[in-house]
């Protein structure tokens, strides 16, 4: 059994009267330690597949299975407990995060509702998570606003493995970074999808990023699937109009010493 | 090769909360007449304090040491008129209770002395020179009707409404997916042709500058660490750390970061 | 500028906290300074001022010491007043919280209520709910309360329905946290700030609610008030008006300090925020 299953869901949005079509009839599943990225233009629906799959927003038709078990009708405090295994780090960290929050107040919340870790013993958890995403455990007591933006995301990272998830939805989390940093994020997640066989949903619209880290791509137009497959394949030779003219559109770096590659 | 403009020894100091911070250190170089210069660099390197600089738009919390020579225009340049300014986010630039054809009308009664009904003749040829879809009703639209790309299409038509020799881009397309991304800068490097004007192009991604630019500067930290042709920056950088933003840039061709052993197939 | 230098150059600021501070001394030293029952007997029937320097204020009708009345209404007023206006903006803040997080039912419900509370004056609910309930100093905050703890609640769930569309609050619902703690741990106190501004305003309502119910008689029997002095002071108006004008002076000065330091505050802290 796949570890996400999605099928036929399908999302709409009353707008001024008109209805918008933000997610129409899409079906995908993710297997474990996999990563599925979902590209497309802005608009094309992709942050509301995230938010479907996160249970933030109801869809309006089609099925969910997670964990071999009918995602959509969990409530409550069902739900609530089921959501460790299912975790997020959004595009904008510091929108993220609580702006009266610290460091520890962020990483504290996910042991403390899942019982993870008792009171007194969330402290060394806590050091445990920063230094698992590459930070000092020194950064605890900082007030969110206080670090760079860098450090924010790694503890946005750290807050969402607190939880030991299976999946976690990635929905632009690397696009706001400065290139440097953006490689070092990308690294610890596909070290910690190593270690811990974390699944990703992948957000991204740079096409360059998908193909350097996805195993599987899905291309979204209008809420719909255009195109999917294998990551390097597809991206290498698009088939459908709007992967053409997402792969024409990518910026190049035409580098006469490594074009032999 | 004369300069439009020359910056020599320019330093730029923001005063906050009483302490002095250092956005840009005695930066000196030539902006071209009608090349194409990209400015890249992370942020907080000092790419949009530049920019602001050049415009004569930095804001009264600043300290400026150094000059601006503008001997390519021989005066003062005035915002609107000599130097067209596109910023990353259309909205902040563009007035959301006022028609579009108003706001582009407005740039250019002021600059070139026309009567309203000629600067509406004007602004409807700007919006057909940038491509705007059905530019008759778009004269009376206003900024919220349209989307991002097209948002950002009206505010470059306003900051060419005047005829400048400068436009500046401070991440003009940064806020827009790739696709729209690559109509606008297509958009940029042709009505910059047509009209002979010289181009800032600000940029944090340096594929992107590379394709337009004919020459690149980068900043880190407030200071200019390379500036060269584009070419030689791409090639032969002779700065490291030049070479790390080259690195960290994942192209389509790039190698994959995927080991993809541990897969169920 | 730190906010309390700026708040130190708006001289009506300075003014209002010159004020508000003499009514809490007032308040704080009146056991000291009048240790007795300030209701007892303390020399001869309506005694004008400034005649006895023991009695610098005189006496009223009963021969009560009309100073010490004076100071020991102070503390009724500042009690009753901050108590009233503490309850309003705690009911306010959680009726507001509630309604615009949870939405759908549950704010329709509770958006009727405080409708239907806002439709009836705020007096005439205070007024009915002591005549009913019977009068002392705990019923009169409920009563003053009751009546003003609706704006609080509008004010309170606007800004909860701006801050519940944020990042960070979708981040709580996915870490399981419980709808209760993100509405009043993570959405509350950031929705607090424009709540707190209404606060001088609710305090000087409250106090000048107090002194109207004392002046019908609906406050506790057992306590001084300003509102009482009045009242009292309303049968011999003619031959002892002074009975009445200074309580009514010591009114108006709590009122205006209470408002003038309170928007003080507002304006500093908002001017700070305008700048950040
Ligand atoms: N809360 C909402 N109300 C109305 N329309 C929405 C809402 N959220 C998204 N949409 C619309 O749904 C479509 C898909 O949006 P989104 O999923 O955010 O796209 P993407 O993340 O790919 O840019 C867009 O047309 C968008 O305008
Ligand atoms: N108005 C301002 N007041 C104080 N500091 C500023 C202001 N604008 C920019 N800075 C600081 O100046 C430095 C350079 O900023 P900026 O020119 O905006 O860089 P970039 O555009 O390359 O991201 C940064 O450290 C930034 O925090
Ligand atoms: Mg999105
Ligand atoms: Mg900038």
């Amino acid at each position: 059994m796949s570890l996400l299953a999605v099928s036929n869901l399908t999302k709409h949005y009353r707008r001024g009267g008109k209805t918008v079509i933000a997610v129409d009839d899409v079906s995908f599943h993710i297997e474990p330690g996999e990563t599925l990225a979902l590209a497309g233009p802005s608009g094309s629906g992709k942050s509301t597949i995230a938010r479907l799959v996160l249970r933030l927003i109801e869809p309006d038709a089609g099925a969910i299975e997670f964990e071999d078990n009918d995602f959509l009708a969990l409530g409550g405090a069902a739900l609530r407990a089921r959501r460790a295994r299912l975790q997020t780090v959004f595009q904008d960290p510091l929108a993220a995060f609580n702006p009266r929050a610290t460091v520890a107040h962020v990483l504290d919340d996910p042991l403390r509702i899942h019982g993870i870790a008792s009171r007194s013993e969330r402290p060394h958890r806590i050091a445990a998570l920063l230094e698992r995403v590459g930070l000092a455990a020194d950064l605890a007591p900082r007030a969110i606003h206080e670090i760079s933006g860098g450090q924010r995301q790694r503890v946005a990272i750290a807050r969402a493995i607190a939880t030991k998830p299976s999946l976690i939805v990635l929905d632009e989390a690397v696009s706001a970074l400065d290139v440097s940093v953006r490689g070092q994020i990308l690294d610890l997640l596909l070290d910690l999808q190593r270690q811990e066989r974390i699944a990703y949903l992948f957000i991204s619209h740079d096409l360059g990023v998908v193909r350097a880290v996805s195993h599987r791509v899905i291309l979204l137009d209008a809420g719909r699937i255009a195109e999917s497959g294998d990551a390097r394949a597809v991206i290498d030779a698009p088939q459908s109009a709007i992967g053409k003219a997402l792969v024409a559109a990518a910026p190049r770096l035409k580098r006469t010493t490594q074009d032999a590659s | 090769m004369s300069a439009l403009a020359s910056i020599r020894d320019l330093t730029v100091t923001y005063r906050r909360d009483g302490n002095a911070v250092a956005a840009l250190r005695n930066i000196s170089l030539d902006i071209v007449a009608g090349e194409r210069l990209a400015i890249i660099g992370e942020s907080g390197s000092g790419k949009s304090t530049l920019a602001l600089a050049i415009a004569g738009l930095l804001p009264a919390s600043s300290a400026v040491a150094g000059r601006i020579e503008w001997s390519g225009l021989g005066r003062t340049p005035l915002l609107g008129r000599d130097i067209g300014f596109v910023f990353q986010d259309p909205s902040a630039s563009l007035d959301p209770v006022m028609t579009i054809g108003k706001q582009i009308a407005e740039v250019a009664r002021t600059h070139l002395g026309l009567t309203w009904s000629q600067a509406y003749a004007k602004a409807k040829t700007l919006l057909e020179r940038v491509r705007l879809p059905d530019p008759d009703s778009a004269l009376h639209a206003f900024p919220h009707q349209l989307s991002g790309g097209q948002k950002q299409r009206v505010a470059i038509a306003a900051a060419i409404a005047a005829g400048p020799k400068l436009l500046i881009a401070d991440e003009a397309t940064s806020a827009l997916d790739t696709i729209v991304q690559a109509e606008i800068v297509a958009l940029i490097r042709r009505l910059v042709a047509e009209d002979g004007m010289t181009l800032l192009f600000i940029s944090h991604d340096i594929a992107l500058a590379a394709e337009l630019a004919e020459r690149i500067a980068v900043f880190r930290h407030g200071q200019l660490v390379e500036l060269g042709a584009t070419a030689q920056i791409v090639d032969a950088p002779t700065q490291a750390y030049t070479r790390t933003l080259l690195d960290a840039h994942i192209g389509l061709d790039a190698a994959p970061l995927l080991n993809r052993a541990g897969l169920p197939a | 500028m730190s906010p309390l230098r700026r708040f130190l150059r708006t001289p009506e600021a300075v003014a209002g906290a010159i004020l508000l501070a003499a009514l809490i001394a007032m308040a704080l030293i009146a056991p000291l300074l009048f240790p007795g029952d300030p209701q007892a007997i303390a020399g001869p029937a309506l005694l004008p001022p400034f005649q006895d320097w023991s009695l610098p204020l005189g006496t009223d009708r009963l021969g009560r010491d009309v100073l010490a009345e004076l100071f020991h209404g102070a503390r009724t007023s500042l009690a009753v007043g901050l108590a009233a206006a503490a309850a309003a903006l705690a009911i306010g803040a959680v009726v507001g919280t509630l309604a615009g997080f949870a939405g759908g039912l549950v704010d329709e419900v509770l958006m009727r209520i405080t409708d239907a509370f806002q439709t009836v004056p705020s007096f005439l609910l205070a007024l009915a709910f002591v005549s009913v309930v019977g009068p002392s100093l705990g019923i009169v905050v409920a009563a003053i309360a009751l009546g003003t703890w609706t704006g609080p609640a509008r004010v309170a769930r606007a800004e909860v329905l701006s801050i519940r569309e944020r990042d960070y609050v979708a981040s709580a619902r996915a870490i399981g946290m419980h709808p209760l703690e993100i509405a009043f741990r993570e959405v509350l106190p950031n929705a607090l700030p424009p709540v707190l501004a209404m606060s001088s305003v609710i305090v000087a309502a409250a106090i000048l609610t107090e002194a109207a119910l004392s002046f019908l008689g609906l406050g506790d029997p057992n306590r001084v008030t300003w509102g009482g002095m009045i009242a009292e002071g309303r049968a011999v108006l003619r031959t002892a008006p002074f009975l009445s004008i200074v309580p009514g002076i010591a009114l108006v000065l709590t009122v205006l300090g209470v408002y003038l330091a309170g928007e003080g505050v507002v304006e500093t802290t908002a001017v700070r925020r305008s700048l950040s």
